[in-house]
């Protein structure tokens, strides 16, 4: 009798506890229906408590983030103008004081428990993530391959040529899903594929999976697109320069170009270190013949032995100091390892090209 | 041994494989502490310090990124190649900064002895002494660095 | 009331749950590197300590006693201030993130303070009243905070210098915890215990 006695009131009480307890959370956890202004312009109504990335996300608005929500990869910066309260330690590393004072915040560590107002940029309202299937796989050169992706829902992309998407590889052999940026290099007059231009980096995670475990008619995923390299709205004559898998999206604009039927002045420096590093030459012939005022110009470093070439040899940068004297009414389109980059500006400023008319792809 | 909350995210970053293939750790069941100690001590037997080794991968590192992709002579008995990779990593310690992918090969002609490093490697051996775990794929064995290096 | 007051001030000196009683050590040894979070802590425990001393008291006085049920207090003091510190943890968490991730999982770990569960059980063996139960409650809480605060004071001091390499850390606390017990020893004469 006793025993039951005491097993009743324990019971009891804790019972009533955590029905106390509940019925707390209930009021103290709830934050009510917020409203997040993006922009002073687009208005979303969601329920309190969540992150600021998942109640976006949630609304179709995806913030970049390559660590999923769990705040080590600082990815998904956004302005934060009222609502965020005070910066989290969680946060604090990854903010530098410049950051901060713009109110720049972690949107997966920001909870959402009262109205907020954000800005971020305009091109992330286009993004959205895709489900297609990889139709085509095609050899470019030893370590490059072209992968073709054949859009199923949404069916269709809308981008602007030079930008680019983050593929998803999924786990697998024990490493966790990530998602890597890769950029668009098809025709843009197709919005129902795209293709990639992917480069096996030795121990990567992404291009080894998509090396070795992604076949054709396999489903893929990938969010997009991102990216603010594009072709300027000026007539001025262009220098491109870029090498192996930086092809990508200068081959997109050219094709771009094309369908615009553009007649501006242009010559694109394609650096290898070997003659069989090349890819895409009798596409880029085919450029030659059909835009107005196209030059295409490869350059290998060290032509390998039995491999007759007889075109430009050396860095791609001696090529482009070689063929110019003045670069002053260029501009300049840069994609590749931040080191031809940097190179690559260095020669342009020298030959009298304006700082802010060299664009860039800069992953980094 | 307790570990601190900021010392269990740490090593729960360092051993997932969210950033690199494999994680920071490779098969290695020790602290994360313990790894860097035990680097210092072999090199402090080796006469160097993170430091010094650092300062002179760094180097080699300026010297490599010239030769955009082409291997580069550093040196009487040093060459170096960068190859780089499109893209960034943040550290795995909570600070700010990212690191550009790629990798830089130096290796001596009369041996054939290579070691290699990625920025993010040569951060890490810099900024927190480690030189990652036994088994990482990234691993620089302090004694193979300064056997090549120096 | 001069009683409660007396006991009240006992508890927080010359009694002092950490440093006369060891009780609560875990904690107090972990989290107080800093004097902000070491206050925050601190208040979470007064409020704590207060809250669940109040309602264990209330729970054994009127449930346990009439029902002939006291030796259930053990389980269920711990019941009380397990769903307490949940409580205080929703509200720290609304009220205030930036504390809540700088307590991180020491706000949880409240519950397992033994200076808790021991102020709840000292007060059934002392058999105070309600109102000796508030002061020695608050009286205790605040002993604990005022010695947390001022050990993270001693600490935040002793940053700059430099400490053997095997002392850094628990080492040097637990002295440090010793040589402020040995002074609040010279307060055990002033209330005749």
């Amino acid at each position: 009798m006793d025993t039951l006695l005491a097993i009743g009131v324990v019971s009891a009480l804790a019972a009533a506890l955590a029905a106390a307890l509940t019925v707390a959370e209930r009021f103290i956890a709830d934050y009510g229906a917020c409203t997040i202004t993006v922009n002073d312009d687009r208005r979303f109504e969601v329920a309190g408590g969540g992150t600021l990335l998942e109640s976006l996300s949630r609304n179709n608005l995806f913030i970049p983030s390559a660590c999923g929500g769990r705040g080590t990869c600082a990815y998904c910066k956004v302005k934060v103008l009222e609502g965020a309260g005070p910066v989290l330690p969680t946060e604090e590393p990854y903010l530098d004081a410049a950051e901060r004072e713009d109110g720049m915040r972690l949107s997966c560590q920001v909870k959402v428990r009262r109205d907020l107002r954000i800005r971020i940029p305009d091109e992330l309202f286009n993004v959205r993530p895709f489900a297609a299937s990889c139709v085509r796989i095609r050899e470019l050169t030893r370590d490059i391959r072209e992968f073709r992706l054949d859009l199923n829902d949404p069916a269709e992309i809308e981008y602007v040529p030079g930008q680019y998407i983050q593929l998803q590889a999924p786990a697998y052999d024990g490493n966790e899903e990530v998602y890597r940026a890769y950029s668009i290099s098809s025709d843009p007059a197709e919005p129902d594929a795209i293709e990639l231009v992917i480069r096996l980096v030795p121990g990567g995670i992404c291009t080894t999976w998509c090396f070795e475990h992604l076949h054709e008619k396999d489903p893929v995923s990938f969010n997009g697109p991102y990216g603010e390299f594009r072709l300027s709205e000026t007539d001025a004559p262009m220098i491109l320069v870029a090498g192996g898998s930086g092809m990508a999206p200068i081959k997109c604009i050219l094709h771009h170009m094309q369908n615009r039927g553009c007649r501006r002045d242009a010559i694109y420096f394609f650096g290898a270190n070997r003659v069989d590093e090349l890819f895409y030459l009798d596409r880029m012939r085919q450029f030659e013949k059909d835009l107005a005022h196209f030059t295409f110009v490869p350059v290998v470093a060290r032509p390998e032995a039995g491999a007759s070439w007889n075109g430009e040899t050396g860095l791609v940068t001696e090529a482009l100091e070689r063929s110019l004297t003045d670069a002053s009414k260029h501009e300049g389109y840069l994609c590749g390892s931040p080191g031809l980059i940097a190179a690559a500006r260095e020669v342009l400023t020298k030959l009298g090209m304006p700082e802010e008319k060299i664009y860039y792809d800069a992953f980094a | 041994m307790k570990e601190s909350p900021e010392r269990q995210k740490l090593e729960a970053v360092l051993r997932s494989s969210g950033m690199v293939a494999g994680g920071f750790l490779g098969r290695d069941r020790r602290p994360v502490a313990e790894i860097i100690e035990a680097d210092a001590a072999e090199l402090g037997r080796l006469g160097r310090t993170a430091s010094d080794l650092a300062a002179r991968m760094r180097d080699i590192t300026k010297q490599a990124r010239g030769g955009l992709e082409t291997p580069v002579r550093v040196g009487a008995n040093l060459e170096a190649r960068m190859i780089e990779a499109k893209g960034s990593l943040p550290c795995p310690w909570p600070h700010a900064g990212r690191y550009p992918k790629g990798m830089v090969i130096a290796t001596r002609p009369d041996t054939g002895a290579s070691v290699r490093w990625s920025e993010l490697s040569l951060h890490l051996i810099e900024a927190h002494g480690f030189f990652q775990g036994r088994g990482s794929r990234y691993r620089l064995e302090p004694r193979d660095a300064v056997a090549v290096l120096f | 009331m001069l009683q409660a007051l007396t006991i009240l001030f006992s508890a927080a000196i010359t009694g002092n749950i950490v440093l006369t009683k060891f009780l609560g050590m875990c904690p107090y040894l972990s989290v107080s590197r800093r004097i902000k979070t070491a206050a925050g802590l601190g208040w979470a425990v007064v409020f704590v300590v207060t809250g669940t001393a109040i309602l264990n008291w209330l729970v054994y006085t009127y449930v346990l006693v009439p029902l002939q049920l006291e030796f259930l207090r053990f389980i269920l003091f711990i019941i009380m201030i397990a769903a307490f510190v949940q409580l205080v943890e929703m509200v720290i968490e609304r009220y205030s993130p930036v504390l809540y991730q700088n307590l991180g999982i020491f706000l949880p770990l409240i519950t397992v303070n033994c200076a808790i569960l021991g102020v709840s059980l000292f007060m059934v063996i002392r058999e105070y009243t309600l109102a000796q139960t508030v002061a020695f409650g608050l009286g205790s809480g605040l002993g604990w905070m005022l010695a947390i605060v001022a050990m993270a004071g001693i600490r935040e001091k002793l940053k700059p210098d430099r400490i053997p390499k095997g002392l850094q850390g628990p080492g040097i606390t637990l002295i440090i915890v010793g040589l402020m017990a040995l002074a609040f020893i010279g307060f055990t004469g002033v209330l005749g215990g």
